[in-house]
């Protein structure tokens, strides 16, 4: 026992070192006089970005191993989870540093954020490598809770904590709805491990049928509401602007792709092969990828603020992301991944440029965007190259990943979808380009510099912008590692 | 030898390098660098000409290299007869639009670099011979054009550059579609992305089906990349982002818009739409003629309705476009041929009018033939500028088809080429030149005859800069009008293989 425990530990070494990484961030945090706060909050940052570079090696060092089930199959170690892992550390890494220049977060407060954020790594770290239900339920309630209290950080805004309100009541309910799919669905097959659920799930016939499709979709409930798709994307907008900035682009990668990686994982067990009640399934994805698409979209065109403006964009891309999920293939699984990769550099690039302007002006409307390209060109040429890339024109990252999303959804043949999701590229475009509009050709107020984007910043901002450029032109390499991180069952 | 192509498509990017590293406060140094890139451009491409062999019936100088080998996308790149001219026109017409922008104040060198970059994705859509890479280009010099409109544009620049954009945009997505569905339709196999793979009716037999319904194959994605092209092109009713883009963009980048640009719609239609759709392009050829018609008729009488002559122009280019849909729709040798002379003359004879009013903004800093309050915006002009009169009245002449200049012969060989097929339709579309003949006429009249508008007397003739970018395109007007058998003996061979395979699936 004590053996299978620590073998099943060696694979675990990323998640373990989250765990470490926490606990001993929050009594270093503890254990700190609290004269001198600025100098705690500054070791502490640093000592949480070394402890996520150790563990981003760590999942590297993971990435080429043979997947494998451990703890008695509660956890599966297998590329694709190691790759959605280094992607969200790559995103939490992104956050953290941007909160380390945000008024909001750094000025105001203590560590909170570095601690928590650590917090929801962890939730979705487990999330990516579920293999049954309960461990699945684990990751998104560890997520979740943390994540409720990153959205309140704000603590005299009333904004901020609304949104933590409305996060909590809607994350609680969905999480309610779905452990009640989760028992019936246990109910029916007797198991919670997903490969006996496969098996059992294959001999099942007649009358289960209706009380399984009910429960699957009570299920779908609490991993929409992670993802934000429709109909279960109303909190994000709300969520989303009242949490300060870095809190905002933190929750559009990590649980996002936390949420992404389990529909992938679920979807592909169940119903990839072919059994009778995928049809439903598929159906269903059909639908909601097409309904998100065309809501983040249509309803981001009338936002002024760019924070909200970003939330429905990516809810807009969590349509296209789910178009990968419809066609249930491994193409279709390394096209998301793709995307998910270019969508956290880019993700990263404009929630960065956002945050340090909206802390300058103390607002987020369109309206400091204006002339950005006379008061720092560096930052204008960024934040224009990444709406582009968003927007998915060539010859920057975005294109590469929605043509792959394309190109899987048009191998099936679903032409409809390939239509409605080429009509939200055009939408997308009008709205991504009226900042670009406000950025490039609108008349600055004044002459005068943004100031404070020190060097370092500018530096980073580059380097978040380079593989936004690179990977649209040689994404072979990237492309073949995704395709490298398929999903294995056990 | 086979690096001259790779030399024309780079040669701009390394110029824009050069552009972006020039000192900000030497705005001159730019303007030289994007100068001598073009011309060297210029002159590379009239030695592919010379070296260009008019009888092979393959591509010429390619180039071509596995770009991403999982997908089987390569960078492949070659000229033929039918790309041939609109490269030598790429080349021209740049070189002179770097002459007519010297006056150019506002941010010189993004400008500048901007233009160089717009000239190297022009070329890439003409030599891409690979649809990922053809596609990647398409859209790059979308980015140039909506930066170079909306910044150095006029009072309603914002609005005409989102308008472009966003309408390229909807139409080239659509392509996008089309461009997968053949990799996929041909088994993802080593040609899934070479355009001349795919070419000859490939696809007649296969069958999509969409929510349900059954589609052959062919049809429905021959209105996929339909949409692509003429928008591009543009074609009523898609034409509406034209008027707005050419008025509000600076002078250079009308040019450019009119010359170049717009024929890579109908450069799309001849190299992929036609050939890899044969039998759609068949069974639909009336209703590209009669769209193309309308477009002659509606666009002519759109452009006599204008009281900006800027406007004017724009709109002659919709009613010009016409004619070269006319002659594609025709598919007979006279008409292809026609077709595409007339995408080089078009370029050429537009371009002198759209520099023309450029020249004459300069000094005005108004395009009204009549102002909206209804008092004339100029007038007596043929007296005050005699050198600007003469060469405008070249380009006038060219652009309506008078015998003797090059529009002529384009157009004549178009309605030769058509009227076997359309018969009425040729009869109709004659009555657009006659219309053409009247806009034009009627606004030289307005502007360059009658009593002189006391603004008009302090304007100065053309000097030397404008003089010297203008008589080139008067010379190949007028050259082109007496002897195209240059350009005609260019594009024969592929013109000939092209309508070939049409009529095997007539």
């Amino acid at each position: 026992m004590l053996e299978q425990l620590l073998i099943s530990a060696s694979f675990y070494i990323p998640e373990l070192l989250s765990i470490l990484l926490m606990c001993f961030l929050l009594m270093a945090e503890a254990s700190h006089s609290m004269e001198n706060e600025h100098g705690s909050r500054d070791k502490i940052y640093g000592l949480g970005i070394i402890g996520l570079l150790v563990i981003l090696g760590a999942c590297i060092f993971n990435f080429t191993k043979a997947p494998t089930a451990v703890f008695y199959n509660a956890v599966i170690i297998d590329p694709f989870s190691t790759l959605v892992k280094i992607i969200m550390v790559l995103g939490t890494l992104g956050s953290v540093y941007l909160s380390r220049s945000s008024k909001d977060i750094y000025t105001n407060l203590k560590s909170e954020f570095m601690i928590m954020s650590v917090g929801v790594l962890i939730g979705g770290m487990l999330l990516a490598s579920a293999n049954n239900m309960l461990t699945l339920y684990l990751g998104i309630e560890t997520l979740s809770i943390l994540s409720y209290v990153m959205t309140s950080l704000k603590r005299d805004d009333a904004t901020s904590a609304e949104a933590g309100i409305k996060y909590a009541l809607y994350g609680g309910l969905t999480a309610g709805v779905m452990l009640f799919g989760m028992s019936h669905i246990y109910g029916q097959l007797g198991t919670i491990q997903f490969a006996e659920m496969v098996t059992k799930l294959s001999a099942l016939e007649g009358q289960s049928f209706v009380v399984l499709m009910i429960s699957f979709l009570m299920f779908f409930t609490g991993i929409g509401y992670k993802i934000s798709c429709f109909p279960f994307h109303m909190w994000s907008p709300d969520v989303y602007q009242g949490a300060p900035i870095p809190v905002t682009s933190f929750f559009s990668i990590v649980p996002k792709m936390a949420g992404i990686a389990v529909l992938i994982r679920v979807s592909m067990i169940f119903f990839g092969t072919g059994s009778a009640i995928a049809v439903t399934w598929i159906g269903l994805l059909h639908v909601i990828a097409a309904m998100t698409m065309t809501v983040g979209n249509v309803t981001a065109i009338g936002q002024s603020s760019v924070k909200r403006l970003l939330a429905f964009s990516s809810i807009g891309h969590v349509g296209v992301m789910m178009l990968g999920v419809v066609v249930l293939n491994e193409v279709g699984v390394q096209a998301i991944l793709f995307y998910g990769i270019v969508y956290m550099f880019m993700t990263l690039a404009a929630f960065y440029i956002t945050s340090h302007l909206s802390d300058m002006y103390g607002t987020d409307t369109q309206d400091v965007f204006k002339g950005l390209i006379y008061k720092h060109p560096l930052m204008a040429i960024v934040m224009v190259g990444v709406l582009f890339s968003l927007a998915g024109v060539p010859p920057f990252s975005g294109f590469v990943a929605k043509f792959n999303i394309f190109s899987v959804i048009i191998e099936k043949k679903y032409y409809g979808l390939a239509i409605i999701a080429a009509l939200n590229s055009v939408i997308s475009l009008y709205y991504y380009m009226r900042l670009a509009k406000t950025i490039i050709f609108g008349e600055a107020d004044s002459e005068e510099k943004v100031p404070g984007f020190t060097g370092l910043n500018q530096t980073i901002i580059f380097v978040m912008f380079v593989p936004v450029l690179v990977l649209g032109v040689f994404w072979e390499s990237i492309m073949n590692i995704s395709g490298y991180a398929k999903i294995f069952i056990r | 030898m086979n690096g001259l192509l790779n030399w024309i498509l780079w040669l701009p990017i390394i110029g824009m390098v050069g552009v972006l590293l020039t000192p900000k406060a030497k705005e001159n140094a730019a303007r030289y660098v994007t100068l001598a890139t073009t011309f060297i451009t210029f002159v590379l491409t009239l030695i592919l000409w010379c070296k260009f062999d008019n009888t092979a019936t393959t591509m010429q100088f390619a180039v071509k290299f596995p770009w991403i080998e999982s997908f089987n996308i390569n960078y492949s790149i070659g000229v033929d007869g039918l790309t041939l001219p609109m490269t030598i026109l790429n080349g021209l017409l740049f070189f002179l639009c770097t002459l007519s922008s010297w006056t150019v104040e506002k941010s010189v060198k993004s400008y500048f670099a901007l233009i160089l970059m717009l000239q190297a994705s022009v070329f890439g859509v003409f030599f891409s011979l690979d649809f990922f890479l053809f596609y990647v280009f398409w859209e790059v010099m979308l980015i140039p054009m909506f930066f170079l409109i909306g910044i150095w544009g006029g009072e309603n620049r914002e609005y005409a550059a989102i308008k472009f954009f966003l309408y390229t945009f909807f139409g080239s997505i659509f392509m996008l579609v089309g461009i997968i569905a053949l990799y996929y339709a041909t088994g993802k196999g080593v040609d899934s992305f070479n355009i001349l793979a795919h070419q000859g009716g490939k696809f007649v037999a296969e069958q999509v089906v969409i929510f349900g319904h059954s589609f052959s194959f062919e049809h429905l994605f021959f209105w996929f990349m339909f949409l692509g092209f003429a928008i591009k092109v543009p074609i009523f009713p898609f034409h509406t982002w034209l008027p707005h883009a050419h008025v509000q963009a600076p002078t250079a980048v009308s040019v450019i818009l009119a010359g170049v640009l717009l024929k890579m719609g109908t450069y799309g239609f001849l190299r992929i739409l036609y050939p890899i759709f044969p039998q759609a392009a068949n069974d639909y050829s009336t209703i590209v003629a009669v769209l193309g018609l309308i477009s002659v008729i509606y666009g002519a009488f759109c452009a006599m309705a204008q009281d900006d002559v800027k406007k004017l122009v724009a709109y002659s280019s919709v009613s010009h476009m016409g004619f070269v849909m006319l002659g594609i729709a025709s598919m007979s040798t006279q008409g292809m041929t026609g077709a595409v002379l007339q995408m080089f003359n078009h370029g050429t004879s537009t371009a002198m009018m759209f520099l023309l009013i450029g020249i004459l903004y300069e000094r005005s800093h108004h395009r009204w033939i009549v102002r909206p309050d209804g008092s004339k915006g100029f007038g007596g002009l043929s007296t005050q500028l005699p050198k600007y009169t003469t060469v405008f009245i070249i380009g006038m002449f060219a652009s309506m088809g008078l015998p003797g200049l090059s529009g002529f012969i384009s157009e004549a060989l178009i309605f030769l080429g058509m009227y076997n097929r359309f018969t009425t339709i040729t009869v109709i579309a004659v009555v657009g030149l006659l219309i053409g003949a009247a806009y034009l006429l009627w606004m030289f009249k307005r502007m360059f005859f009658g009593e002189v508008n006391p603004d008009c007397k302090e304007y100065e003739d053309m000097n030397a800069r404008e003089v010297f970018y203008m008589v080139p395109l008067c010379i190949i007007v007028i050259v082109f009008g007496i002897f195209p058998s240059p350009l005609l003996n260019m594009m024969k061979v592929s013109v000939g293989q092209l309508v070939d395979l049409l009529a095997k699936f007539a």
